[in-house]
């Protein structure tokens, strides 16, 4: 593209944002030059963040900072498997999921539509309707845990926006397939979605690797509820091993807007996911709620941020991380209630266990309030099983395995139940028993 | 069935049970009563395998075989079972898993098949009829905002499903109002069978009226201090423990 980029003289730049530069300079330039390039610019001088940025305290970025990237491939050599994992609305789904290969949506030119939902590529919307779309990409962000966010701005290629018209019936699945060619690739989803008042609608975005390589994500979701919308929305992360997974969730809710919000970690090597919702107007309530899930080597760093900027807005969240080996599962949460969002309402609860003594839990529930008359209320605990009610299970005969499994089954619930796509949740929790201890057993019991 | 050899055990550091003897037999039924803090539910505890309870000295049998190198499940696989004096609330885990699990856990180690669904679903049913529980139990989460006499019941009612050789029921009466003392005891009284034994751990002599036993012994000081017939409970009853510590001192 255009522009001549500068780092700043006096820090050299690291290998991943000299890689980051060569890609923007692939790009061709389309309506949404401008923005875009401001965006490289602000990402480029502030740099990767670092353990010394608040919301990256617990994860650093030093090695990924020395690895040099390149676009994932549109469409990979060897095509995609019809049904690279198992679809979230089981066997018997009956709306056909959406498809995103590394960010770029399966759709015709003129984009699709399902009942009460229009479909269209952003490629295209930036072509013919970019301020339909600028609005979107602005104001740009200097705060930490936007930083991948003006990555994402500056490089996504295609994506989705959903625009949800009507009441949408059945669940939307949007299946994010990440497959490269090669170690060293990255990839940039950018969904918008936008509700209009009184719409309603669920979707899922259920990310999976296919292959051998499976490229760095820096996906990017931003949601709009407008008046007295309604959206359930779940981001599932169910890729391997060795996937890395930076993903930004970005809600804005206008008055009455309702959304229940579920991040669920099951995969990936290194995953973090950050959600910033601001409750703008009166009457907005966001119950979010994150299962997050270490296993073996795995590093789950979640933050989330809601701002209550509103009078009458009320959020919880309800967070039950579980970490075993030697995984590393980090909350973080903070409530802002700003001046004027008077009775606001808001509760954090977060729950760890901790299934092996080389696995580590961090929680950091953050109330900051500006408002009289409000309610606000957190709470965080980490511990291990509760040795009583292990020993009542083993009193009445189940064997240890059984009686973990059934606890740890149970440490979740809350979470689970609060899910109300039926077929995603059997979905959710078959995925989830097969990493917890004596899988065959715990199946026999749902 | 039963046969308790000088048992000493020590909890967080302190020296609870100072060498218990206690033969149980089958058919029999057994009280032990004895004041607060005389080791009543730490003598059930371990019998049961309590894992942060240490065993000291002496030695358990269970039908001969040595129960205290049992792990707790396989001692009630084996067929002992303890009635908890306060049931833990296990919330997101159902009530009637964990009763199918039990029972099913029970079968394997005998060689039986798991239990079919309908045949399960009946005996439940029958055994809830029994201690006049309603059909709600079994979907909420084991013992989750249970009322105190709520919880004892459910206990009651495990134990009829399990059908165990040998129950021990700490302080099962304890918080329960007459009619469900009654409902609790008439639910004892099915198990009564020659070919098991209940041993009762219990402050008042109360429960001894509806569930008479062949033996009552009194705990006292980490051991048995006094046994007899059920005529010692009723003897207890009038005189009070001190009585006994006396007349041990005299």
């Amino acid at each position: 593209m255009s522009g001549a980029l500068q780092s700043p003289a006096a820090l050299p730049m690291s290998a991943a944002l000299r890689s980051f530069a060569a890609q923007w300079q692939t790009r061709s330039p389309d309506s949404l030059a401008a923005v875009r390039e401001r965006a490289m610019q602000r990402f480029l001088e502030l740099g990767l963040p670092t353990i010394r940025d608040e919301t990256w305290r617990y994860t650093n970025l030093r090695s990924l900072a020395a690895q040099s990237f390149v676009d994932a491939p549109r469409k990979p050599r060897s095509g995609i498997e019809p049904n690279p994992a198992p679809s979230l609305l089981g066997e018997s789904g009956r709306a056909a999921p959406l498809l995103m290969v590394n960010g770029y949506p399966s759709l015709p030119a003129a984009g699709g539509a399902i009942e009460g939902m229009e479909i269209h590529s952003l490629r295209e919307l930036a072509r013919v309707d970019p301020n339909a779309l600028l609005r979107f990409l602005e104001p740009l962000s200097d705060a930490d845990q936007k930083r991948w966010g003006l990555l994402n701005t500056a490089l996504f290629v295609d994506g989705l926006y959903l625009k949800i018209t009507g009441r949408v019936a059945l669940p939307l699945v949007i299946q994010h397939v990440a497959t490269g060619d090669g170690a060293d690739n990255i990839a940039y989803p950018r969904i918008i979605i936008e509700a209009a008042p009184g719409s309603s609608a669920t979707i899922v975005e259920h990310h999976v690797a296919q292959g051998e390589h499976t490229p760095l994500s820096n996906s990017n979701t931003q949601i709009a509820l407008r008046r007295d919308a309604r959206l359930e929305h779940y981001r599932v992360y169910a890729t391997d091993a060795g996937a890395t997974h930076i993903d930004s969730l970005d809600i804005r809710q206008d008055q009455g807007s309702e959304c229940k919000q579920f991040t669920i970690v099951l995969g990936g090597g290194l995953v973090r996911t950050a959600l910033e919702a601001r409750l703008g107007e009166p009457g907005a309530s966001l119950d979010s709620y994150s299962l997050l899930v270490g296993h073996e080597a795995r590093h789950v760093d979640c933050v989330n941020i809601v701002t209550h900027g509103a009078p009458e807005t009320r959020s919880t969240q309800t967070a039950r991380a579980i970490a075993s080996d030697a995984s590393r599962v980090i909350f973080n949460s903070k409530v802002i209630v700003e001046a004027g969002a008077v009775h606001a309402q808001s509760q954090q609860s977060c729950r760890g266990l901790l299934l092996s003594p080389t696995a580590e839990i961090d929680t950091r529930p953050q109330l900051e309030i500006h408002a009289d008359e409000v309610k606000c209320a957190h709470g965080a605990t980490t511990g291990r099983l509760d040795p009583d009610m292990l020993f009542y299970m083993l009193s009445r005969g189940l064997d240890r395995d059984t009686a973990q499994s059934l606890l740890v089954y149970a440490f979740l619930a809350d979470v689970l139940t609060g899910m109300s796509v039926a077929s995603a949740r059997a979905a959710i929790e078959s995925a989830l028993i097969a990493q917890l201890p004596d899988s065959q057993t715990l199946r026999k019991f749902r | 069935m039963l046969k308790i050899t000088d048992l000493s055990a020590r909890v967080a550091g302190k020296d609870i049970l100072k060498g218990v003897n206690l033969e149980v037999r089958a058919g029999e039924v057994h009280a032990i009563m004895g004041p607060n803090g005389s080791g009543k539910s730490t003598l059930a505890q371990v019998l049961a395998g309590r894992e942060d309870y240490q065993v000291t000295g002496g030695s358990v049998t269970f039908d001969g075989h040595d129960l205290l190198a049992l792990p707790p499940e396989e001692r009630a696989r084996a067929g002992l079972f303890l009635g908890f004096q306060y049931p833990v609330e296990i919330p997101g885990v159902n009530n009637v898993y964990l009763l199918k699990a039990a029972l099913n856990a029970k079968r394997k180690s005998a060689g039986e098949p798991e239990v079919d669904a309908y045949e399960f679903l009946s005996l439940i049913r029958q055994k809830m009829k029994l201690m006049q529980m309603s059909e709600s139990f079994l979907t909420r989460g084991v013992n989750e905002g249970f009322s105190g006499g709520e919880k004892k019941r459910n206990e009651v009612l495990q134990m009829l499903v399990l059908e165990p050789k040998l129950a021990i029921l700490d302080e099962t009466d304890s918080g329960l109002d007459i009619d469900a003392l009654k409902v609790v005891s008439a639910g004892v009284n099915s198990l009564r069978h020659p070919e098991r034994a209940v041993v009762l751990v219990t402050h008042y002599q109360r429960l001894l009226d509806y569930i008479v036993p062949d033996q009552v012994h009194v705990l006292s000081g980490g051991r048995i201090m006094k046994s007899g017939d059920s005529s010692l409970a009723q003897e207890l009853e009038r005189r009070g423990y001190d009585w006994v510590m006396e007349s041990q001192v005299a």
